[in-house]
């Protein structure tokens, strides 16, 4: 049942007035000594950090041709200012897209225009000095690569890669974001994100063995490693122990077993999640990625399952392809990887799996788009998949499914506040007032229509959707993961 | 007696060379910057999803985006009616301009001709509400740079002074006639004696010489943004 816009309180639609420097004393920890030496990164920030990151920027816009025309095309219309999360929740002008790109793009204008080399104050070029270096790590760690803004520019520019070539020049100058970078280290060196090794997540999947024959009495198995497995199913480390994560892993494995297909976790591809995209660093996010497709040759497998996972869904369709130079090995009926929405909606299409809503009832859900997925990506093969596949699935497993006002679904749907390597307690403040357009949307649906889960297919949605939610008086919405209620409604 | 005419004729000729000298650098300038933008390595695969799968399909997306400003319209609809006006109006005004390139005035012009006013008032109306706009909503002036404001005062100047020229301060429609086609044909004819109309066109000449390293080249940036131009594989 769709909700008009008309039942919506719509309060993220008030726009603020800007506060000039509300956000100025968010502060994300940067990447130590030790971390940014075993990413191959300067440990602080270098001497000459001031050429070096300008000739960088050179480098970068030569690499990346987004980066080099979005510098270039804006015309500072304003479509944006008032489009972003953050900016809504927060009022701190950094935060509209439009200023955000300009830390970077006042410094493009300085040193590689014309405009900008004879004429700065004109143009608004600015140099690169101490303070503009602060103003990059503050405000490059308050986006969250979500591309909202991209789907109201009438150029097209997307901040993301913004974000990214600026995180990725200080990164280069020795001052990382811990958070993210400490992460590609464990990821590079233990195989996934929380650094669990092999036994550890062989014991992980067996007492979830056991637990999953407590509820149902059945013999699930969970298998690690297995080498005549025909699939791989790869998904955030998170789902292995967090909650609400680790139901949805089960409701996924409830479906796997039910498919009748040979199936596998990885020990060395035990993470979907890839942060380099957050980072920008693109040799980080080939060798993360080359992980999964060597682990896929190694099991010998024809077909690579994603879990619920947004931006690593967005690396997997988009980029994989590219970043390990071909997925030929794989079955030509799944020549690519499929996310594991795709997958149960193709078993219950083909009528493989049966689900029963009633073993939900009471249960009124709503979907959250998650980013990566909505404006990232796509799913199965069909032009708005990611929205309508996911949504097929809830309708066929809840007895009512309500979505919240359409102008934060869909492709315009408002980030978590916590995606692209902001899911870090030091921006606690920043997640809390960034998830104020959602929570407000959120809202309104529980007003209307009591709604009392939000489902999510994406890690990081789902923690801190649970952490921050309770700040806005949301802490009784069950955050859920859409296989939880799949698995929940499976007749097994 | 005393006879400088080689001085006078330079100063006669010296704006048409110009004028020649600044379409050239309007053409091989925006040339130039795609050719920066093409040579720019485009890696990774980064379309606004969802994304068409076919090239018509991209090239549907690109019509809407230039012709119709489709996510301008998302974003706020007085940007995009006042964004609409304004270059609609331009685009009709510079098909008015042609009046001046053809030495017999083609029929098909006409029409055109006699709603320029309504063209005028839509490019300079659009204009002002930008301008306004920039001026008033506290987000956009944080945003704008001393140029963003004279990017819309020379326009809006350069409908002024065409505007007076045509309603109230007249000059020779044949001379203009004979100046513009000079600049084309290289053979440069001076200018009627009219301060309006060395205004209106010096100012057009700025503009043209501002084109293509300022961001009113974003017209043909929107071709090569790759969130419009790339279509999914998935």
């Amino acid at each position: 049942m769709p909700v008009s816009n008309k039942t919506v309180v719509g309060r993220y639609r008030i726009i603020p007035i800007i506060q000039d420097g509300a956000m100025s004393d968010a502060h994300t920890a940067q990447a130590t000594p030790p971390v940014q030496l075993a990413n191959g990164l300067p440990g602080s920030l270098v001497a000459d950090w001031h050429d070096k990151a300008i000739s960088r920027l050179g480098e970068l816009l030569q690499e990346r041709r987004g980066l080099q025309v979005f510098m270039d095309t804006c015309t500072k219309c304003g479509a944006c200012t008032d489009k972003c999360h953050y900016f809504l929740g927060t009022a701190d002008p950094k935060n509209m897209p439009v200023a955000r790109q300009d830390l970077l793009r006042s410094v493009y204008r300085r040193y590689f225009t014309f405009a900008g080399k004879y004429f700065p104050t004109l143009v608004g070029a600015r140099d690169l000095d101490k303070a503009m270096l602060e103003d990059w790590y503050r405000y490059f760690h308050q986006c969250s690569e979500c591309r909202r803004c991209t789907v109201f520019c009438p150029k097209g520019i997307d901040t993301s890669e913004v974000t990214m070539a600026g995180r990725e020049i200080l990164a280069c100058i020795g001052i990382g974001q811990h958070y993210s970078q400490e992460i590609i280290s464990k990821v590079n060196t233990v195989g996934n994100n929380l650094g669990m090794k092999k036994p550890a997540l062989a014991n992980v999947l067996e007492s979830l063995e056991e637990d999953i024959a407590e509820d149902t009495g059945l013999v699930i198995r969970l298998p690690l490693d297995d080498d005549g497995a025909d699939m791989l199913v790869v998904t955030p480390s998170a789902d292995f122990f967090a909650e609400p994560h680790v139901d949805g892993l089960i409701g996924m494995v409830k479906v796997l077993h039910a498919s009748g297909i040979r199936w596998t976790f990885s020990s060395t591809a035990s993470e979907a999640a890839n942060f380099a995209l957050f980072t920008g660093q693109h040799d980080q996010m080939q060798l993360i990625a080359q992980r999964i497709s060597l682990a896929a040759q190694q099991l010998g497998v024809k077909r690579i399952v994603m879990g619920e996972c947004g931006h690593a869904w967005r690396v997997a369709y988009g980029f994989l392809d590219t970043l390990v130079g071909g997925l030929d090995y794989l079955d030509p009926a799944h020549p690519r990887p499929e996310h594991i929405c795709e997958l149960s909606h193709q078993l219950l299409q083909a009528g493989l799996i049966t689900l029963d809503s009633e073993r939900n009832a009471g249960k009124v859900v709503t979907f959250h788009d998650s980013c990566n997925v909505a404006r990232g990506s796509g799913m199965g093969g069909v032009k708005g998949g990611q929205f309508t596949i996911p949504r097929a699935l809830l309708k066929a497993c809840v007895p009512q499914l309500v979505d919240m006002s359409k102008d934060t679904t869909h492709q315009k749907t408002f980030c978590c506040g916590g995606g692209g390597g902001l899911l870090t307690d030091d921006l606690m403040d920043v997640r809390i007032k960034g998830a104020l357009p959602r929570a407000q949307a959120l809202q309104a649906v529980v007003d209307a229509h009591k709604v009392t889960h939000l489902v999510a297919i994406c890690a990081i949605c789902k923690t801190q959707l649970s952490q921050v939610l309770p700040h806005h008086d949301l802490g009784e919405i069950q955050i859920t993961s859409l296989h939880q209620l799949l698995g929940d409604a499976l007749v097994l | 007696m005393l006879d400088y005419p080689s001085l006078r004729v330079v100063f006669d000729i010296a704006l048409g060379v110009a004028y020649t000298l600044a379409l050239l650098w309007l053409v091989c300038g925006t040339v130039f910057r795609t050719t920066i933008w093409l040579r720019s390595r485009s890696r990774f695969l980064i379309p606004l999803a969802p994304a068409p799968v076919s090239h018509a399909g991209v090239a549907g997306r690109l019509a809407l985006e230039l012709f119709t400003f489709r996510s301008l319209a998302r974003a706020s609809k007085t940007t995009w009616l006042a964004s609409l006006a304004f270059h609609y109006g331009l685009l009709w005004l510079l098909f008015v301009h042609l009046r001046f390139v053809f030495e017999v005035l083609p029929l098909f012009l006409v029409p055109f001709i006699q709603f320029s006013g309504l063209a005028s008032l839509c490019f300079m109306l659009g204009l002002s509400v930008l301008l306004l706009r920039r001026l008033l909503v506290d987000r956009i002036r944080y945003i704008s740079s001393p140029s963003d404001y004279l990017h819309l005062l020379l326009l809006l100047a350069i409908g002024l002074s065409g505007t007076l020229l045509k309603r109230v301060w007249p000059s020779s429609l044949t001379e203009v006639g004979e100046f513009l086609r000079g600049v084309f044909t290289l053979g440069w004819a001076p200018l009627p004696d009219h301060a309006g109309l060395l205004l209106h066109l010096l100012l057009v000449l700025v503009l043209m010489l501002i084109f293509p390293i300022s961001k009113l080249v974003h017209g043909v940036g929107v071709v090569f943004s790759p969130t419009f131009n790339q279509r999914d594989l998935g």
